[in-house]
């Protein structure tokens, strides 16, 4: 239907669109603004008078238009006498899946409740703050909630809009006090760290038969602490997959000669660090830390990849600096050199700090699924089992594709299900669509 | 050797320079202002804000003085004295740099005229009338300011090419000029010639004058400029100047099409570039950006644990009161209090004729950050005030975050603008919601009350504008 400019009023024929709302292809709702109007009188927003899509539009901003002029075109989608709009006819059936995927992980990865002593912990009252605008708060509380190191955003405002004023800030300062000295008195819940664990108590094994006792390396006290801070801390999740890697695998044959000779091996790691860091780009929370004395998320604009390896006394994570900057076969190169003086133990501590994301990929030596540890402060990890053969269904016929087993451990503090699984999901794609022009030298 | 040892030097005495050496001084600290020119203020009295302002307002006089033939007042066409009027100019920027001085000197903040130069990260060697001084400090705070870009290609010498600088001095009123640059220096400066009787021309390489404003707020000053001006041409590009004779032959493109014309005098107002050239920065761990701004945190300190850098050097937007706001917080930072730059409200305000004003977040801004809101707009033809002195070509615009109802941003076009939107800045730095604003009483009968009455068209309640009213929440 053709839409024309309607009747405005008393004495007022024409006005100049001061705001045009709509474009090319846009669904509108019955009653969703068009345009807006400035005339002689006021300033009134023009209605659509049915629910359809934008097929033409034959108005600019800053045009002078008559009562009857013909503003846009509609193809009608609907009964525009219905009062209501069905939006999930409407809505394209791409984001209709998508809605659909995300519920349906939010509620696969829900953390059980809390058990009752926990609860109180959290010191944050929901507050819904619009993106992109600061809490709203006078000067002087923001100054005063500066210098006591208070995040505004975390503090409910009680007056009308949401402002925050003092009263707000004392409460959340009590509630804040209150939440810390219920936690320290309380039994040692989860979440308590090292530090409130009972001290450890030697057994004497040789009891039930003989035993042979070997010290624990510095590296392996090292890893022990550390693999021991991080499942303290970390709620951790992990998300499972499986990416077709045919296609991949005879890429990898067909190039690895010529990486070869420039002093790289083209393995599966090169590809999924290529892979990986274009997704971290598309969701930077994965390339992030929690900073919980300011209370924020810090979000890295670099990509430094940790790589485990397997060395013979044991896990060694060093890190690829700026991954995202590096072809594929500076991957290939980088890699290798990397793991090589790993394996020497010939990498300096600055080379094993600084990581955004490790990458942890067992498929050298075989296995499947496997539930990583996050490398804090790092809040995602990714790992890689073996590639292994198997029936699938392709096209509606069973053939013979090489599955690589695939999971992403996350920390829940950051990352919520629906993200992991949409991370997770396009990791797979990007795998599955590797090109020959992606890998060629 | 003559050394001079002080807290704090401050190097500038701009509106962000004389601010915070003044602030220092009253927070007990011993301070230094070094600047190179006899008068203080920097680009802001000298060369800006205020001489632009006096000369806008003798053109609202003589465009005032023209328009009340209707209103049965009839004046003959006025004679202007060009000496006088810059003696007038002058005059003004005397009591102003005078009193700042004055200020200083009751303040006990010492003033060294004269090039200031880093020898390293805590001397500064400044060249007065009498020798070398060397300061040596605890904290520096740059305060240099910006200058007037010119690019290569039009600076050819020619003193009828000019910049703001120039063009403030009015040496005469050409008969034609050419202003090159639609955003807010060549505006208002080119209705100071348009005014005085020259024949202007406002060519912009972008699609509309006065970038970063809305465009329905810009609307009616581009449409009253159309009528001051001889043309405002957009998306238009000047490729090329030479002098011919005592003139200037301007070469531009507009779609793919070249022209070429003559001009008495040109203003070029395509932006300005940081006071960085010969300041020492390298015997400094000071840092600049790609466009040679100094990198500073938000804290205002640079990559010298013992240098701030305030105002259009350590770029952002290029504001006098931003320059102010951000010389506080350095000196609240240097003593120790945990102040920052973060959410601040800076207005902007351009004095063509209509004034336009603004602050906090604009529609187009919110659009492009996605940020849903409700914007509502109030004309002036509904303004008693506005009618009463002829001037109904305005309007006043808040954007309402439509879930808290709160005020994030506030847009105003009409005479007086600029005096206005100060109730805008308060109300967003509050948090104050548009009931509010709506609720508070505003005098009448005065350009004030648009912005209750914007508030209360929120709510479709307005007195003196009818809409319809906001269906019910749910429904």
């Amino acid at each position: 239907m053709d839409v024309r400019l309607p009747r405005l009023g008393e004495g007022a024929d024409s006005g100049v669109i001061s705001t045009l709302f709509v474009k090319l292809g846009d669904t509108l709702k019955k009653d969703q603004p068009i345009l807006e109007l400035e005339s002689e009188k006021a300033v009134a927003s023009i209605p659509s008078p049915s629910a359809g899509t934008v097929t033409k539009i034959f108005v600019k901003e800053g045009d002078e238009i008559k009562v009857g002029a013909l503003i846009v075109s509609l193809a009608e989608s609907g009964n525009g006498e219905s009062p209501v709009v069905q939006p999930a006819s409407a809505a394209p059936p791409v984001i209709d899946a998508r809605v659909g995927d995300e519920e349906e992980a939010a509620i696969d990865v829900a953390p059980p409740p809390a058990p009752g002593p926990v609860a109180p912990l959290s010191a944050d009252f929901p507050v819904a703050h619009p993106a992109g605008v600061p809490p709203p708060a006078s000067p002087s509380i923001r100054k005063i909630a500066r210098e006591l190191g208070l995040d505004l955003h975390r503090v409910r405002g009680s007056e009308h809009g949401g402002r925050i004023v003092m009263a707000d800030l004392r409460a959340y300062a009590q509630k804040i006090q209150e939440v810390a000295l219920s936690a320290r008195a309380g039994a040692p819940a989860a979440g308590q760290g090292l530090a409130a664990r009972p001290a450890p108590v030697s057994v004497d094994f040789s009891k039930w038969g003989p035993v042979s006792v070997k010290k624990m390396s510095q590296l392996r006290k090292a890893i022990s602490a550390k693999m021991s801070e991080s499942w303290a801390a970390v709620p951790r999740v992990t998300q499972f997959d499986e990416a077709d890697i045919t296609d991949l695998m005879a890429l990898r044959k067909k190039h690895a000669g010529a990486y070869e000779q420039k002093g790289g091996h083209l393995t599966l790691t090169t590809f999924a660090l290529k892979a990986v860091v274009a997704m971290l780009k598309k969701y930077p929370d994965f390339n992030a830390s929690i900073d919980e004395g300011a209370g924020t998320v810090v979000l890295k604009q670099y990509y430094h990849i940790g790589i485990a390896v397997d060395t013979e006394q044991g896990l060694i994570v060093p890190v690829l600096r700026d991954a995202d900057k590096k072809s594929m076969l500076e991957l290939a190169v980088g890699v290798n050199e990397l793991a090589e003086r790993t394996r020497e133990r010939k990498v300096s501590l600055d080379e094993m700090q600084g990581g955004t994301f490790t990458i942890s990929n067992q498929g050298g030596i075989g296995g499947g699924h496997f539930t990583p540890v996050v490398n804090t402060p790092e809040v995602a990890i990714l790992g890689i089992g073996r590639g292994v053969v198997k029936p699938v269904v392709k096209d509606g016929k069973i053939v013979p594709r090489t599955m690589l087993p695939i999971t992403l451990s996350y920390d829940h503090r950051v990352v919520d299900g629906a993200s992991a699984a949409r991370f997770v999901t396009d990791l797979v794609k990007l795998l599955e669509g590797f090109k020959e022009s992606d890998v060629a030298l | 050797m003559n050394s001079i040892k002080t807290d704090i030097v401050v190097l500038g005495a701009g509106p962000g320079g004389y601010a915070a050496a003044f602030y220092a001084a009253d927070k007990g600290k011993k301070v230094v202002l070094v600047e190179q020119e006899k008068r203080l203020g920097g680009v802001c009295l000298n060369r800006g804000c205020i001489p632009s302002k006096a000369l806008l307002h003798a053109a609202k006089l003589i465009t005032e003085a023209e328009e009340s033939g209707f209103r049965g007042i009839h004046f003959p066409k006025p004679r202007i004295d060009l000496n006088e009027m810059r003696l007038w100019k002058n005059s003004i920027l005397e009591k102003l740099g005078g009193g700042i001085a004055d200020l200083a000197r009751r303040r006990n903040v010492e003033v060294l005229t004269g090039r200031g130069y880093f020898e390293n990260s805590t001397t500064l060697r400044v060249e007065t009338e009498d020798g070398q001084k060397y300061v040596s400090y605890d904290k520096a705070i740059i305060a240099v300011g910006s200058k007037a870009a010119m690019p290569a290609a039009f600076d050819l010498g020619n003193p009828r090419i000019m910049t703001s600088t120039e063009a403030l001095e009015i040496e005469e009123i050409p008969k034609t000029m050419l202003v090159v640059g639609g955003g807010y220096i060549g505006m208002e400066l080119g209705t100071v010639y348009a005014t005085l009787g020259s024949e202007v021309v406002v060519v912009e390489a972008f699609d509309h004058i006065l970038a970063g404003a809305d465009l329905d707020l810009a609307r009616p000053v581009a449409r009253r400029a159309e009528k001051l001006f001889k043309e405002i041409r957009v998306s238009t590009k000047v490729t090329k100047m030479a002098t011919v004779g005592k003139r200037i032959k301007v070469n531009m493109e507009l779609n793919g099409e070249k022209k070429e014309e003559q001009y008495d005098r040109v203003l070029v107002s395509v932006g300005r570039l940081p006071n960085c050239g010969d300041l020492g920065l390298e015997n400094t761990k000071v840092q600049q950006d790609e466009k040679g701004y100094i990198k500073v945190n938000d804290r205002q300190q640079t990559d010298d644990p013992s240098i701030c850098a305030i105002g259009d050097v350590a770029g952002g937007v290029l504001l006098a009161h931003k320059a102010t706001k951000e010389g506080r917080i350095a000196v609240e930072v240097i003593t120790g209090e945990l102040s920052a730059f973060e959410d601040i409200i800076i207005p902007a305000v351009v004095f063509t004729d209509p004034e336009l004003a603004w602050c906090g977040l604009t529609e187009a801004e919110a659009r492009q950050k996605g940020v849903a809101v409700e914007v509502v707009k109030f004309p002036w033809s509904a303004s008693g005030r506005a009618l009463s002195f002829d001037r109904t070509d305005g309007m006043t615009k808040l954007i309402i975050d439509p879930g808290t109802e709160r005020i994030l941003g506030v847009g105003i076009v009409g005479a007086g603008a600029g005096e206005l939107i100060g109730e805008g800045v308060v109300a967003i730095e509050m948090g104050a919601t548009a009931q509010d604003l709506a609720e508070s009483v505003h005098p009448h009968p005065t350009l004030s009350e648009t912005l209750s009455e914007c508030a209360e068209a929120f709510y479709g309640t307005a007195t003196h504008s009818f809409s319809k009213k906001k269906s019910p929440a749910g429904e």
